[in-house]
C-alpha cells in the first residue's frame, strides 16, 4: 500500500484531519478552499444574520453555468432555427426541458437572491467602512445579473424574446448622445434580427459570464480582506461606551498606562508596529475563543445550503415548465406585451415616459445605490442609530416591489389598468 | 541616462501608451459596427395601385406599414412602428385610430399622439409611382401627414 499512499500524499500535502494543524492545512493548502479562513467566528453561522443569501446566489450561478453549457450543445443562435432548437429541447432532447427549466428558474431565483442579499447587507449595515467598495462591486454584480437575464431571454426567439428586445433596445436608444449609437452596436443593425440574436448570444455565453466570474472573485476576495463577514448587529455594543484607544493615537492625559508585569519564563520581542487605524472590527479575547475550524463546521453548513438550493431548483423544474411563446413575429406585437416580472417595474416606469422612466430614473437609482456607502458616513451599524438610512432604503425597496406588482398583476391589454380579478376577453 | 532625457522619454512613452489605448478602443467600437447591413431596403415596391382597396387601410406585415387609399384623396402610407419603443401598432376601424399594445399609446387617424407615452406622431412615408406602374414606398423620406399620391 505504500505506493498508493505516496500518490495520495503527493496530491494532498497536509496532516491528518484529526489534528488542528491538518484542519488548518486543509483550508490554506487547497486552491478551492483557501478562500475560507481556517477558523470562523461561530456567530457568523447564525441563519438570521445572513440567511446564507450570498452562498445561495453563488450556487444558483453555478447551476446556471452548468445547465447553460449543457443547453449550448443543442442550441444554434440563428433565427428562426433557434426556436426549432428550443422545441427540440422541450420535446426531443433527453432531459432537455428539465435542464431548460432549471436554467430558467435558477435565473429567476438569482435575481431574487441577489436583491435580497443586497437588502440583507444594507439592513445589517455591512457596507460601512471598510467594506464600502465591496458594496459597489455588489451593485455591479446585480446589474450583471439583470444583463444576463435580459440577454438570456432573447435566445429562444419567441414572441416574448422578440418584443422584449425591441422595447429594451429602444429604451437604450433614448440615452442622451450615445443612444442611437448604442442601439446600433447592441443590435448590429437597425431592427431586431439575426445579427442582434448573435450579439446577444455572445454577450450571454461569453462576455457577461466571464465578467461575472471575475467580479465574483474580487467580491469574495474583498470579503476576506475587509475582515470577513460583518458581525451580527445584535452583537454590536452601543457606541461611546468608553474612550476608544487607537494605536498611534495620543493617549488622553488622565489615562494611566497599564503595566503588565513581564513573565519570567517568556522571551519578549517587538515584532512589528503598524501605524494607522485597524481596519478590522476589534475582537476581544473572550470573543476570539468563540471561533471554530472551517472544517467541518463552515463546510458542513455550506454543503447543506448547496444541497437545499440544488434540490429546490430541481423540484421546481420537475413541476413547472419554463414558458415558451409562439415563434417571433415582427409584424404582430402580443397584447399586452410584458417583459419578465423583474423588468415589469421598469416597464411600468417606461409606460409613463421612455426618457424619464427608462433612462433617467434607472440611472439615478443605480448611482444612488453605488453612492450609499459614501453618502452614509454614520459609522454605527446598530439599527437604532440609523433610522433614516433604513427608512430611505425601505422606501426604495417598497417602490420597486409595488411597481413590479402593478406591472405584473394590474396591467391588461394596451397597458390599461385592469385589476387581476377582472377577466378581459380577447386578451392574448 | 540623464534625468531630463529620462523624463522626456518617459512622458513620450506614456503619451504613446494612452494614445494606443484610445485608438484600440476606437477600433473596437468600429469593429462592432457592421460595415454592411444585410437588411431589407428602405425603398421598395408594394404592388399596383389596383391591388389596394378603398376603406380600411391595408397592413403590410413585412414592411410594417399601413397603406391608405381614399377615393378623393389618393394614397398615403403610415408607419406601423410606435414612436415610443418600437412595438407594432394596430389600426382600429371603429374609432379610426392607431393603438399600441405595449404601453397604451393612441394615435389619431393622422398619426398625432392623443394618449399615452409616445413622444412623436406616427411617421408618414413618401409614396410615388414607379416607372413600371407599381407604388414605391421610401422609408427614408418622411412626409407630412397631409401628403397624398393621386393615381
Amino acid at each position: 500500500m505504500t505506493p498508493l499512499r505516496d500518490v495520495w500524499r503527493s496530491i494532498v500535502r497536509r496532516d491528518p484531519l484529526s489534528t488542528d494543524k491538518g484542519k488548518s492545512e486543509l483550508v490554506f493548502l487547497n486552491l478551492w478552499l483557501h478562500i475560507h479562513p481556517a477558523k470562523v467566528k461561530r456567530e457568523n453561522f447564525k441563519l438570521k444574520h445572513t440567511w446564507y443569501l450570498g452562498f445561495i446566489t453563488f450556487y444558483l450561478f453555478l447551476i446556471l453555468v452548468t445547465t447553460g453549457v449543457a443547453l449550448m450543445f443543442y442550441y444554434r443562435p440563428d433565427a428562426p432555427q433557434s426556436y426549432q432548437d428550443m422545441k427540440d429541447l422541450q420535446f426531443v432532447v433527453y432531459l432537455g426541458s428539465f435542464l431548460r427549466n432549471m436554467h430558467r428558474w435558477s435565473a429567476h431565483g438569482m435575481v431574487i437572491c441577489v436583491f435580497l442579499h443586497m437588502c440583507r447587507v444594507f439592513y445589517t449595515g455591512s457596507y460601512k467602512a471598510p467594506r464600502q467598495f465591496n458594496w459597489v462591486i455588489g451593485v455591479f454584480l446585480f446589474l450583471l445579473t439583470l444583463g444576463l437575464s435580459f440577454t438570456g431571454y432573447l435566445l429562444p426567439w419567441d414572441q416574448l424574446a422578440f418584443w422584449a428586445i425591441t422595447v429594451g433596445s429602444n429604451i437604450g436608444g433614448y440615452a442622451p448622445l450615445v443612444g442611437p449609437r448604442l442601439k446600433e452596436l447592441l443590435l448590429g443593425g437597425h431592427a431586431v434580427g439575426e445579427s442582434a440574436l448573435l450579439r446577444f448570444y455572445v454577450l450571454h455565453v461569453a462576455v457577461l459570464p466571464s465578467t461575472m466570474i471575475l467580479l465574483t472573485m474580487v467580491h469574495f476576495w474583498r470579503v476576506r480582506k475587509d475582515g470577513g463577514l460583518s458581525r451580527p448587529v445584535w452583537k454590536l455594543k452601543p457606541a461611546a461606551a468608553g474612550p476608544l484607544v487607537r494605536i498611534g493615537a495620543p493617549a488622553p492625559a488622565e489615562a494611566a498606562l497599564v503595566v503588565v508585569p513581564a513573565s519570567q519564563d517568556k522571551t519578549y520581542g517587538l515584532m512589528e508596529v503598524v501605524t494607522g487605524k485597524p481596519i478590522f472590527e476589534t475582537v476581544t479575547a473572550e470573543e476570539e475563543e468563540d471561533t471554530v475550524f472551517s472544517y467541518p463546521y463552515a463546510f458542513f453548513r455550506e454543503a447543506i445550503a448547496l444541497m437545499a438550493t440544488v434540490t429546490s431548483v430541481m423540484a421546481i423544474s420537475l413541476f413547472w415548465q419554463a414558458p415558451l411563446e409562439e415563434l417571433a413575429n415582427p409584424a404582430k406585437t402580443p397584447n399586452p406585451a410584458k417583459a419578465p416580472w423583474y423588468f415589469l417595474g421598469l416597464q411600468e416606469l417606461v409606460s409613463h415616459s421612455a426618457l424619464l422612466g427608462g433612462v433617467v430614473v434607472p440611472a439615478l437609482a443605480v448611482l444612488g445605490l453605488l453612492a450609499i456607502p459614501y453618502l452614509d458616513t454614520n459609522p454605527s451599524r446598530r439599527p437604532a442609530d440609523r433610522k433614516w438610512a433604513i427608512r430611505a432604503f425601505t422606501l426604495f425597496v417598497v417602490v420597486n416591489v409595488v411597481l413590479i406588482i402593478i406591472g405584473t398583476l394590474f396591467r391588461g391589454p394596451g397597458w390599461a389598468l385592469v385589476p387581476p380579478w377582472v377577466h378581459v376577453s380577447g386578451a392574448e | 541616462m540623464k534625468r531630463r532625457s529620462w523624463l522626456g522619454w518617459g512622458t513620450a512613452g506614456l503619451v504613446a501608451l494612452w494614445s494606443a489605448v484610445g485608438v484600440s478602443l476606437g477600433a473596437v467600437v468600429r469593429f462592432l459596427t457592421p460595415s454592411v447591413f444585410y437588411e431589407p431596403p428602405q425603398s421598395f415596391k408594394i404592388g399596383n395601385p389596383a391591388d389596394f382597396s378603398f376603406g380600411p387601410p391595408t397592413f403590410l406585415a413585412e414592411e410594417k406599414i399601413f397603406v391608405f387609399r381614399d377615393r378623393e384623396k389618393g394614397f398615403a402610407v403610415a408607419s406601423a412602428v410606435c414612436t415610443h419603443l418600437g412595438c407594432t401598432v394596430g389600426y382600429f376601424q371603429d374609432d379610426q385610430r392607431f393603438h399600441c399594445p405595449c404601453h397604451g399609446s393612441v394615435f389619431a387617424g393622422d398619426g398625432a399622439v392623443q394618449h399615452g407615452p409616445a413622444p412623436r406622431p406616427l411617421e408618414w412615408f413618401e409614396v410615388t409611382l414607379a416607372r413600371d406602374g407599381q407604388l414605391r414606398v421610401d422609408k427614408d423620406h418622411v412626409v407630412p401627414a397631409a401628403y397624398r399620391l393621386m393615381v
